[in-house]
């Protein structure tokens, strides 16, 4: 066997009951870490995720696993860096290996502005108690002697922000850990159950709609990625959100020998090496919206473009598999989590290209908004009212996108 | 019951024949015939490839690669032999090391330029020059089309069929990417690998490479074939077949001495590459369009080769409740190496199939089916260069360090900060503003398409007057920046800043456009340099250079400086007379030489970027996207009056008036304390609470303290804040010559 083959985890499948006081809707990693929270946090087990697939079968299973809180607004960096620490402890709290190592992520700058844009991050996010420094590009080369500090004549290495907490984890496994988990608390999670509507009662809603029957709910959230803005309208919710296909590739395995995360905020690319030794390569998202899924050629061709700039030795490695995932971006490019306009539903989205890392928070955030009934202060500014009252959360600088 | 025949060896014919050269296999050279692959000669002398592993020889599995001049994971069955060819073995536990060093031709030369890249427009692909592919061609060809065929026996790799549909194929030559009418994919059938205890052992090959190796005059040494799956392979020592146990009639384990094994165990479907596309004009013929029957269950040994997986694995993770084939196969990571899956498939199916009572669905295959390295995929990437203003050279000549800002190489500064400030604020200076947008609209309806554009009034700048702008997108918020000047009733000219100019020609056009007013637009950004002249002293330079009676604050026109036809606009940017002398690329260079030589008497200095920042600041003069954010409106940056509230419509007057009852939350100030200047960035305190951040910050050496612009984003706005752990004044700019007399001097 292969030293990575999964030896510990072990889900525990339910017949499904016509009625929960909470219906998940999306099995990927914040539905089931929300489940996982209301069933360890708040002791509410009458619970069903409802997954069209299997579960980690959409952008749960196709990201490129940075957890990073290296955030340009105050309220993000500290909503990512409380993710982060949760998934420092995961492992313990969840008895599962996610492969979860702490490797930095150095961001690249090669003009001024650049370089006067990482500084200001670097500020705020040590007011903020998340550990990101200016490293020079000596300290860089020292951090990662494969990179080319001349970027191939094109792009110089002025400096970069060394996100020094950054780390990655085994996606895959971080959605398992939380099913597990949940589960094993008597939360049911239904796969290859799409959900074809909601039911509604006036404007509230009621429950779901499933190719095999209809499931009650006191409260319905959708964790739904890329096609959100369809789900989200069977309630009656405009969602101020746009899909963007992303795609990323990985190469063969290697022995490890890459440290830290290189990323840049030009060239808008980041590499990684995983634990089973691939170099995890990928860019922003596709310029174009789409709910495809399909991968391209010409992505393959300008990402793998981008970092050979930096990252010469990168060219003679040969690719094994390109992907797709879809992101859901909101207009100000920071997540929407909580209430909607529909009673009865709950909503966590907007998770662009960031979603991964944020799992183990808006998981939590989102099991205490049910619980309650109260929207968590951490997650406050999140909410979806926030474009109807003027309070957008504009933060694209640090999302890695254009 | 399990059907033993002899193996039929082969006759060497090719004794003759004398060796085509030699590759070096682990430092020990070996010879290889005309056609042989790195696979074939490495049989044809007695050693396996890898480290063992059955062999299809037909690229389908990944039991043959190795590193070949330096790049790991190469199928050496796909890999002509050529003289000097180095290969080296991977380990046959873990994975070989990350390259530290990069190709030769790689280091700082442009992108993969070594490699050829073609594009080609085709009628008619065929993937696969087999019986299949070759009936598909021969029949599209009588349809009249014109086919080409792309068989991977003759180097040319499939790697993946994308939207189009686009083929893109690595070949010995390099890179084609074919955008076809249609695509025939006929990649035929996959041979069945073994999947038993054993079979990582050397001398094992499947049917169609026993086959291969029959064409190539290649004995197998006491060769047999078995035609059911082995109960278990045996191997020597040194990892070779020495035998076979299979079970006879009766269930009976029978070994059978050999030292070449050979698996006749059926097919299946070549049809990872047709299963990663779904282009409509992609059809599958042949064997690799055929259901072929699963293989029976596996109940022992490795069943995917490239990760390592053994059936006791996919047990384990199925009894713990990973119960699709999806889940199964991330949680043992099966069919996720080299092969993706091509020849793995059938036994994951059938052991699902076999524990759920259902046969599933092979798992979604993704691109790319035949590898490349990311030098070949990236070759023939077209870069844009960045843009260079006519006075490049004139900068490098004068020390200047380059910075790229806007897209443009601008300078950054000429070694002299300090010297370039003071001789700004004291005597005269140039900067190049080559870089900034200049538009030329004019037509009946101008001046409405103005009105509409911008914020504030247009219809009332004067003939001869400027006037600055904001540019709102529909949501009220700041696109851009710049000035208006009136040239004649129907006729103005717009400036933007360097970075958003080409976003805002696009603006402009769309807006027209969309309106249906009549108004021509020229985008003169390129094909106008501009210098700016400022200082106290820049007035007295002017005249010097011929200009009798420079033009008044806010005033604009057209007259010859130094023989140069220039526009020149009177303004302030730096809070000291300027004018900028907007005339033709291709006298810049002149213009420039004179100013500086004429200038010199004056103290003249050019100053860069960094310089004219900081003077900016002191005037608290806004820079687009370096102070405001993606959603500043004009009362958050408190540029209120540039914006008329009373016009009947502007782009982005119904979302300011949506949001104008709205409690303001958000403001830019302006803000001073003693030196020295915090970061840019740094986070603004009130009460122990962080409520905004600094957006720029300078040491003004005139006024012997920091000025900064900073946004706070919490209501009630404080009057003092604490910056760096010091008390800094919320103070409104501009903190520098408040009354304009400088400006208009």
């Amino acid at each position: 066997m292969n030293e990575f083959v999964e030896t510990l985890l072990d889900l525990h499948w339910h017949e499904p009951k016509s009625s929960y006081d909470v219906v998940i809707v999306g099995g990927g990693g914040h539905g089931l870490a929300t489940a996982y929270y209301l069933a360890t946090r708040h002791g509410i087990t009458n619970v069903a995720v409802v997954e069209a697939n299997y579960i980690g079968s959409g952008n749960s299973g196709r990201n490129t696993t940075i957890i990073r809180a290296n955030y340009g607004i105050p309220e993000s960096i500290r909503f990512y860096q409380h993710s982060m620490d949760l998934y420092k402890t995961l492992e313990d709290d969840t008895g599962c290996w996610i492969m979860h190592n702490t490797k930095g992520l150095i961001w690249l700058a090669h003009t001024e502005s650049a370089m006067r844009s990482e500084r200001a991050r670097c500020q705020l996010n040590t007011a903020m108690g998340t550990e990101t420094i200016m490293v020079d590009p000596a300290e860089i080369k020292q951090l990662c002697p494969q990179i080319d500090l001349t970027g191939s004549g094109r792009y110089p290495v002025l400096g970069a922000s060394h996100h020094v907490g950054a780390s990655t984890a085994r996606h895959d496994r971080v959605v398992w850990a939380y099913a597990q988990g949940a589960m094993r608390l008597g939360v049911h999670v239904l796969q290859n159950t799409p959900v074809t509507g909601l039911l509604m009662d006036g404007d509230r809603v009621t429950g779901v709609k499933t190719a095999t029957g209809n499931i009650s709910a006191g409260v319905v959230m959708s964790a739904v990625g890329g096609d959100v803005t369809q789900f989200a309208a069977h309630a009656g919710v405009r969602l101020p959100i746009r899909t963007h296909p992303l795609q990323a590739f990985v190469t063969n395995g290697y022995a490890q020998g890459f440290g830290p995360i290189i990323s840049d905020t030009e060239l808008l690319s980041y590499v990684s090496q995983t634990a089973r030794g691939q170099m995890l390569i990928g860019a922003e998202y596709d310029r174009q919206q789409s709910f495809s899924r399909q991968s391209s050629f010409d992505f393959l061709q300008s990402c793998a473009t981008k970092v050979s700039y930096l990252l010469p030795f990168l060219k003679n490695l040969r690719i094994m598999r390109q992907w797709t995932g879809r992101c859901d971006v909101s207009s100000d490019f920071s997540p929407v989590m909580g209430f909607t306009p529909a009673p009865g539903f709950v909503i966590t989205t907007g998770w662009g290209t960031w979603g991964f890392k944020a799992i183990p928070a808006g998981g939590e955030a989102m099991a205490e908004l049910i619980a309650t009934d109260t929207t968590p202060e951490i997650i406050e500014p999140f909410s979806l009212n926030r474009f109807a009252t003027d309070h957008s959360m504009a933060d694209q600088g640090s999302t890695g996108t254009r | 019951m399990t059907d033993i025949s002899d193996g039929q060896p082969q006759v060497e014919v090719r004794s003759s024949a004398t060796p085509a050269g030699r590759i070096v296999i682990d430092n020990q050279p070996i010879e290889f015939f005309a056609g042989d692959t790195v696979a074939i000669a490495a049989i044809r002398a007695g050693q396996h490839p890898a480290t063992g592993g059955t062999l299809c020889l037909a690229g389908d599995c990944g039991n043959c690669c190795a590193i070949v001049d330096s790049t790991p994971w190469v199928r050496t069955c796909q890999t002509k032999a050529k003289p000097g060819l180095a290969v080296l073995r991977q380990p046959a536990v873990g994975a070989p090391a990350l390259n530290l060093t990069p190709p030769k031709s790689a280091v700082s030369s442009p992108i993969a330029a070594v490699i050829d890249v073609r594009h080609i427009n085709a009628d008619v692909i065929v993937v696969g020059g087999g019986a299949s592919g070759t009936a598909a061609a021969t029949q599209a060809s009588a349809d009249g089309h014109t086919v080409t065929i792309l068989d991977a026996n003759e180097g040319n790799e499939v790697v993946g069929i994308y939207a189009g549909p686009t083929v893109i194929v690595r070949t010995p030559e390099g890179m084609r990417h074919f955008h076809a009418h249609e695509v025939i994919v006929a990649t035929g059938a996959a041979d069945l690998q073994p999947a038993c205890e054993g079979n990582l052992s050397k001398g094992i090959y499947t049917a169609g490479a026993a086959a291969t190796l029959a064409e190539t005059h290649i004995e197998l040494d006491n060769a047999l074939t078995v035609t059911s799956q082995p109960v278990r392979i045996v191997a020597d020592d040194n990892g070779w077949v020495s035998g076979v146990v299979t079970a006879d009639a009766d269930g009976n384990d029978v070994l059978s001495d050999c030292n070449s094994l050979i698996v006749d165990l059926g097919h299946m479907g070549r049809d990872l590459l047709s299963r990663m596309t779904d282009e409509r004009a992609v059809t599958i013929v042949g064997p690799a369009a055929e259901h072929y029957p699963l293989p029976p269950c596996p109940t022992s040994g490795i069943v995917c080769s490239c990760s390592k997986v053994t059936v006791e694995d996919l047990d384990g993770v199925w009894l713990r409740g990973f119960n699709e084939l999806e889940l199964v196969k991330r949680a043992a990571l099966f069919g996720t190496g080299t092969c993706q899956g091509g020849v793995c498939m059938p036994y994951l199916r059938s052991f699902v199939a076999d524990r759920a009572g259902s046969v599933p669905e092979p798992f979604t295959a993704r691109p790319i089916s035949r590898q490349l390295t990311i030098g070949e995929a990236s070759a023939g990437a077209y870069a844009d260069n960045f843009r260079m203003s006519p006075l490049h050279d004139e900068h490098l000549k004068l020390g200047a360090q380059m910075d790229r800002f806007g897209g443009w190489w601008r300078p950054w500064n000429y070694g002299d900060v300090l010297g370039e400030y003071w001789a700004v604020r004291e005597a005269v200076s140039l900067g190049d503003v080559s870089t900034l947008g200049k538009m030329v609209v004019s037509g009946p309806d101008v001046v409405e398409v103005l009105e509409r554009l911008y914020p504030n009034n247009v219809h009332d700048i004067k003939v001869g007057r400027s006037r600055y702008v904001l540019l709102l997108n529909e949501r009220g918020h700041l696109l851009d920046d710049g000035m208006i000047c009136r040239e004649s009733e129907t006729r103005f000219v717009l400036t933007f800043t360097s970075g958003g100019a080409s976003f805002a020609e696009m603006w402009v056009r769309d807006w027209v456009e969309t309106w249906g007013l009549d108004c021509h637009i020229l985008d003169r950004t390129t094909s106008l340099a501009a210098i700016n002249v400022t200082g106290p002293l820049a007035g007295e330079l002017l005249r010097r250079v011929g200009v009798a009676e420079p033009p008044k604050f806010l005033q604009h026109r057209h007259e010859t400086v130094a023989g140069v036809p220039c526009h020149i606009m009177r303004l302030s940017f730096t809070g000291e007379a300027s004018f900028e002398l907007h005339h033709p690329v291709h006298r810049s260079v002149e213009l420039w030489q004179t100013l500086m030589a004429e200038g010199r008497a004056l103290g003249i200095k050019p100053h860069g970027l960094q310089a004219l920042f900081g003077m900016r600041l002191e005037k608290g003069h806004v820079i687009v996207g370096m102070d405001t954010e993606l959603d500043s409106s004009p009362r958050r940056i408190g540029m209120e009056w540039a914006v008329k509230m009373g016009k009947p419509y502007f782009v982005g007057l119904e979302a300011l008036k949506r949001v104008e009852p709205l409690p303001d939350h958000r403001r830019l100030f302006g803000f001073t304390m003693a030196s020295p200047a915090p970061v840019e960035g740094a986070p603004i305190y009130h009460d122990g609470t962080i409520v905004g951040h600094v957006s720029s910050s300078f040491d003004s050496p005139l006024l012997g303290k920091a000025v900064m612009l900073g946004w706070i984003k919490r209501e009630p706005f404080p009057d003092t804040v604490t910056i760096d752990g010091r008390t800094a004044t919320v103070s409104a700019p501009p903190f520098y010559d408040a009354e304009g007399r400088r400006a208009r001097a």
